[in-house]
């Protein structure tokens, strides 16, 4: 480790030095009266920190680099560390006026946020199954507070008990396999596993083939846990609906895109060898994960479930581009379709979780009926929810469609038919419940007395953010395809 | 990107924003600027207008650059398609130089003159329905969404012309073919007493649909391009060795046999032009699209829509010539000619102002293809200008003499009202009589020259310049250059555009005889004026387009025309040569001969004579009718025409457009409904939902087996089973318990399953 390597650092040492920083101004301005106006600024401070954040990644721009043994500056990396600065970003945005009377406490609230940011920026790069471990459990402990954050209210603790009670189990089942593969090799560097892998003999009944394959299925319990992947997503729709709502859209997008960060850094890296064995089971979940969660979100009535059990089955169609990977492809690669799609859907699912937000601010309504007429009561929310939804099902002119284009297009061309018309059946099943709530919305008349709907500034400026992300993406794709596609290419295959 | 030898003016960066200025006068009216008419309209005008100034600085630009050819190209990677990325992006080159020329600016005229006709500062009338036409003296209810359609079907055209590629293009194309939707039935409410005239709701559907046709055969031709170009690029198509390749290499047609590529594709990609053209057989939209607001019909003839068919099939005549003189480019010639005839003969016995100028839209779209069709590239373009700007005067000068004769017919009729009618307050309020009269009705109409002199001369002037009066009108000399290179070898050609033209002369002298000359037939046209101050708004713009109408014409003089040739450098000619030259095809500037200008004297000058002849005496001595007769008798509809007695039954099918209308329903509509209704039999009463309710008692017998089962086995069996089948029963129910520990279960157990399942296995 030399000095240089630090300017690799830079994103995780602002964020630290900014969550500390917001902690301490809290803890500063808390007691002192008349103080109120200046711990206003807080989740401003937290922003201009995700900024300064967003700037340090600029020295790890193209090249692959190891910093400090077990971390890894390369365009993966920085790919999902911008994603979660970015959606952090938002969710603060949604997180101003949502806070707002629910809770005194609101400093904490941002530093947290950043402090989960830094989780997500230690594991994303993380090239050594050690620090892996520590930066998921770090990005777990921090979202179980963050989900309990509302104290006083009894469905925000149940979730915060439920999603602790199966983080701590999944974590621990993950690290069953993990220690599998160090008892296997005898190293937790991610190349030094892939490089006894490729060296060990192949054939029936080798040793390292035999451990290798129930680590592979140890180790999907801990990442499917984080990317809420059947049968590891029971804990998610109960974690939604009862977690604070910016928190909800932070753990469907920037928590979700994690588990699949490290999913496909771990199996692409360490275990190409066995590319055959997780790629079958993969399918066979993908399968599973999206069929469940379409066939179980038709049945919801309350938006925030019915969004749970949505990003359980998006989840499922992400896994296909895992499934379908094919390196040397020049349009479809499979995990470039992973990362666009993973990217449309963080701003789509947070722009929907905003319009949540508002409502459920302005209202305190989360039931779709609640979502009646609402084009009368407030015709932008309608309009911007109208654009999110018809990117979740997947429609141009949106970021989604891009996404499952991508996604869709790699299984194609692995010939996956059988995972493809299942994904396309899906679709169809997925766009019935999203424009059911669009028909909510437009041609079902508001209750009587119903009135317009006030949105504050900030969440203001978070619809405004994703709804133009999320159509932009879809008109001028071109950016992020190519920024995709480059970042995959160049993940360290060691 | 560029491969000019010239540098490129700096004024060229501004091209791409050229189409956004309309389109964002689009966007702040729908989104903010809608409940202010006056703000909306000052949006729109103000958003073309920039387009406009910017448009003509480019342009004026263009013409200074000496052997400008090469399209100045801007653009960016869009969207990537295999290998290649689709383009983002604009490019200029003389065509589009010269439509930016007439586009923009026939556009801004036409918004100005909206401003007037949707009585834009008037009061709103308590009265009038959303959706249908305002009462005399009142601003439309809906002004402001007008003036946003109309904005966005100018941003349609400026990017169809600025186009760099097919699929920009497509984009522009298929805004435009919304836009005639929405424009066509703004009235949407508006319906008729008669049930068999069209209302405007049907008439917008119709368009849409009927365009739709070419648009999907276009596609088919733009598909196969680019599965033998890879590319959809003016600038790869119309290479020479891409050109060259396309009409060399073959492919099997059924029945036809061996064609080049570049004939098939040129023939498919000009019925996309036939649809958004109106030429024979997909015209039936274009007459029945009068039902939009006026200016709309201004807009769809003159400057966009129909225009753009035109533009489409010049823009992609390297392809169409590709073959010289081949099957695609004889398609064309055959189709345009004779449209050209076809609707001029169905416009000799039309009534409705402005049916009659519909039809000889048509017709002279036809003169364009066939002018194309022989190869008279620049002919072609130049009549596509001036036509531009006379039937935008003409259709705009008709709006004026409607407007007119309702308010003849309001003061005229005075206070009479056909009743009372409450409104839900209980106000009540009388019901204008406005249903049994047709104010667009030319027997109705004549004498209005003295009353409405601005508009009359000005009609006049467009009239004139549409039947080719020689010498100073724009269209004599487009005309004459579309009959010379005629003559030039396509006899048969040349002598169905000269009986067209003939045909043309006598029917546009025919309306105005009706419309302006003559003693008033009815009080409305005895009272009508335009001296109210929405005809400010109107005849500013008529007068700016009279203008355009005949001098327009000057810049492409022959050099060889006897006398005026010494004074003019055709310098329309010049200008378009170049782009030819980079495209590689070509141009000859014919020796000067006489029998095509004797031809087109004739054919204008004894048109116009013939016409002024026969409906002199229309009408005369039947004296003043009062409006609201509707078609009793002493009513001027039923003054008999001047041609229903020579012409015979032959006047008859004139007069119902060859009963196409009447073909279409019978050929195609009604047997679609009848298939749908046989389907909607088959779906509901005869196959799937038989299958459906099979598929039902299927299940329920399996349930009965599975009950049987439950009862006979089940509860035979150890309880720990029953336990086991009734958690599998009820599994979705069960596992989503909401308790932590049911979750934790289901992970394990599957963790398990998947783990005992790999040490059991065979490896």
């Amino acid at each position: 480790m030399n000095l240089t390597d630090l300017t690799y650092l830079l994103p995780e040492l602002i964020l630290l030095l900014a969550a500390t920083a917001v902690f301490l101004l809290d803890l500063l301005w808390l007691k002192r009266p008349g103080a109120e106006g200046k711990r206003a600024l807080l989740p401003y401070v937290a922003l201009v920190g995700l900024g300064l954040a967003a700037l340090g990644l600029i020295p790890s721009l193209g090249g692959v680099r190891q910093v400090a043994t077990m971390l890894a500056a390369d365009p993966f990396a920085v790919f999902f560390k911008a994603l979660a600065i970015i959606g952090v970003a938002v969710v603060i945005l949604t997180a101003i006026p949502y806070l707002r009377g629910r809770t005194p406490y609101r400093g904490e609230f941002y530093a947290l946020l950043l402090a989960v940011t830094l989780a997500v920026c230690l594991a994303v790069g993380a090239t050594n199954l050690v620090l892996i471990y520590l930066g998921m459990e770090f990005l777990s402990i921090t979202s179980y507070v963050l989900v309990g954050f509302l104290r006083h209210d009894c469905k925000s603790g149940e979730a915060a008990l439920k999603y602790f009670l199966y983080g701590a189990t999944a974590s621990a089942v993950m690290l069953y396999g993990m220690s599998l593969l160090y008892g296997a090799t005898g190293t937790t560097d991610l190349g030094g596993i892939a490089a006894a892998f490729a060296s060990a003999p192949q054939g029936a009944g080798a040793g390292l083939a035999w451990l290798g394959t129930p680590a592979i299925i140890l180790l999907l319990a801990g990442f499917g846990f984080k990317a809420s992947l059947v049968p590891f997503h029971q804990w998610a729709p109960d974690t939604y609906e009862g977690a604070p709502t910016p928190v909800t859209a932070f753990l469907s997008t920037v928590s979700k895109a994690t588990g699949f960060a490290v999913l496909i850094r771990v199996f692409m890296v360490v275990l190409a060898a066995m590319q055959y064995q997780w790629t079958a089971l993969l399918i066979a979940v993908s399968i599973v994960t999206m069929t469940l969660g379409n066939l179980t979100a038709l049945r919801q009535t309350n938006i925030k479930r019915l969004l749970a059990y949505s990003s359980i089955a998006q989840a499922g169609y992400i896994l296909i581009g895992v499934a379908a990977v094919w390196m040397s492809g020049a349009t479809f690669t499979g995990l470039n379709g992973v990362l666009i799609y993973l990217f449309a859907y963080l701003f789509t699912n947070v722009g929907a979780f905003a319009v949540v937000t508002a409502v459920e601010s302005a209202t305190g309504a989360t039931e779709v009926k609640d979502y009646a007429g609402l084009v009368t009561r407030s015709p932008w929310l309608a309009g911007l929810l109208f654009v999110f939804l018809i990117s979740l099902a997947g429609i141009p002119p949106t970021g989604g469609f891009m996404g499952k284009f991508f996604v869709f297009g790699a299984a194609v061309q692995q010939r996956l038919w059988v995972l493809v018309a299942i994904a396309a059946v899906n679709s169809v099943i997925a766009a019935f419940y999203y424009l059911n709530v669009v028909r909510y919305m437009f041609f079902t008349p508001a209750e009587e007395g119903a009135e317009p709907i006030g949105v504050a500034w900030p969440l203001r400026g978070a619809l405004l953010v994703t709804a133009v992300l999320t159509l932009l993406l879809g008109l001028a794709p071109g950016p992020l395809i190519t920024w995709a596609t480059h970042s995959v290419q160049l993940l360290a295959l060691r | 990107m560029h491969e000019t030898s010239v540098a490129v003016p700096a004024i060229f960066n501004l091209v791409p924003i050229l189409p956004f200025l309309p389109l964002a006068a689009f966007v702040l009216i729908v989104l903010w600027a809608n409940r202010d008419k006056k703000l909306s309209a000052g949006l729109a005008i103000g958003g073309v207008g920039l387009s406009w100034v910017l448009g003509w600085a480019v342009a004026f630009t263009t013409f200074g650059i000496e052997g400008f050819g090469e399209p100045v190209r801007m653009f960016r990677d869009w969207l990537p398609t295999g290998r290649t990325w689709q383009a983002f992006g604009f490019a200029v080159d003389p065509l589009a130089a010269a439509m930016l020329i007439m586009v923009p600016f026939v556009c801004f005229l036409i918004f100005v003159y909206s401003v007037g006709y949707m009585g834009v500062g008037k009061p709103e009338s308590d009265h009038d329905e959303r959706g249908a036409p305002a009462e005399p003296g009142h601003v439309d209810r809906l002004a402001s969404r007008f003036f946003a359609y109309i904005a966005l079907f100018a941003t349609g055209m400026i990017g169809l012309i600025l186009a760099d590629n097919l699929i920009m293009l497509l984009i522009f194309w298929e805004i435009m073919g919304l836009c005639s939707y929405l424009l066509i039935g703004f009235w949407f409410a508006r319906k008729y007493d008669d049930p068999k005239q069209i209302t405007p709701k049907e008439a917008g559907l119709k368009a849409f649909l009927t365009t739709r046709i070419g648009d999907t055969v276009m596609l088919a031709g733009i598909f196969l391009l680019y599965a033998q170009t890879q590319s959809l690029s003016f600038a790869d198509i119309f290479k020479p060795e891409t050109l060259e390749r396309l009409a060399t290499t073959t492919v099997n047609l059924p029945l036809i046999g061996a064609t080049p590529w570049a004939t098939l594709i040129g023939i498919l990609i000009f019925c996309g032009a036939i649809g958004k053209s109106a030429q024979f057989p997909l015209h039936v939209w274009l007459p029945d699209a009068m039902e939009g607001p006026t200016p709309v019909s201004a807009l769809i003839h003159a400057a966009t829509m129909v225009s753009a068919g035109v533009y489409l099939a010049i823009r992609t005549f390297p392809l169409m010539q590709a073959v010289p003189h081949g099957p695609a480019m004889q398609f064309m010639a055959f189709i345009g000619a004779f449209t050209a005839l076809f609707a001029a003969t169905i416009a000799v016995a039309q009534n409705d102002i402005k049916r009659v100028l519909a039809y000889s839209t048509i017709s002279q779209l036809g003169y364009m293809f066939a002018a194309l069709g022989i190869g008279a590239y620049v002919a072609a373009t130049f009549h596509l200008l001036t036509h531009a700007f006379f039937k935008a005067l003409l259709f705009l000068g008709s709006g004026s003499v409607i407007h007119g004769m309702e308010h003849g017919h309001h003061a005229g009729m005075g206070q009479q009202v056909l009743g009372i009618r409450y409104s839900d307050t209980g106000d009540q309020y009388p019901i204008p009589n406005t249903h049994a009269f047709d104010p667009q009705d030319m027997r109705n109409m004549g004498g209005l020259f003295r009353r409405m002199p601005r508009t009359a001369w000005t009609f006049i002037i467009g009239g004139l310049a549409l039947s080719g009066f020689p010498i100073v009108t724009a269209g004599f000399w487009s005309k004459d250059e579309i009959l010379s290179d005629a003559f030039n070898g396509h006899t048969v050609v040349f002598i169905t555009l000269a009986l067209a033209a003939l045909l043309t002369a006598f029917y546009t002298a025919r309306q105005i005889v009706m419309t302006f000359f003559g003693a008033p037939r009815t009080a409305a046209a005895e009272h009508a004026s335009e001296h109210d101050s929405i005809f400010a708004w109107m005849t500013v713009p008529l007068m700016a387009l009279a203008v355009f109408a005949v001098a327009g014409g000057w810049v492409g003089i022959p050099r060889e025309f006897p006398v005026l040739g010494a004074l003019s450098t055709n310098p329309f000619h010049h200008y378009i040569e170049g782009l030819a030259e980079a495209l590689e095809i070509h141009v000859e500037e014919l020796p000067f001969n006489s029998v095509p200008l004797l031809t087109s004297l004739v054919v204008a000058l004894g048109g116009l004579t013939l016409g002024w002849l026969v409906y002199r005496k229309f009408g005369v001595g039947a004296g003043l009718a009062p409006a609201h007769e509707g078609d009793r008798e002493g009513s001027p509809l039923q003054i008999p025409d001047p041609l229903a007695r020579p012409l015979g039954g032959l006047y008859t099918v004139l007069r119902n457009k060859y009963y196409f209308d009447e073909i279409y329903h019978a050929v195609f509509i009604r047997p679609v409904q009848r298939l749908a209704t046989w389907l909607y039999r088959v779906d509901d009463l005869w196959v799937i939902d038989p299958l459906v309710d099979g598929v039902g008692k299927l299940w329920r017998g399996i349930s009965e087996v599975g009950q049987w089962l439950d009862t006979h086995i089940v509860d035979g069996a150890v309880n720990g089973l029953a336990a086991v089948i009734g958690w599998c029963g009820g599994f979705v129910r069960v596992i989503q318990t909401g308790k932590a520990q049911n979750y934790l279960l289901v992970g394990l157990v599957t963790v398990s399953v998947l783990l005992g399942a790999f040490l059991l296995l065979p490896k």
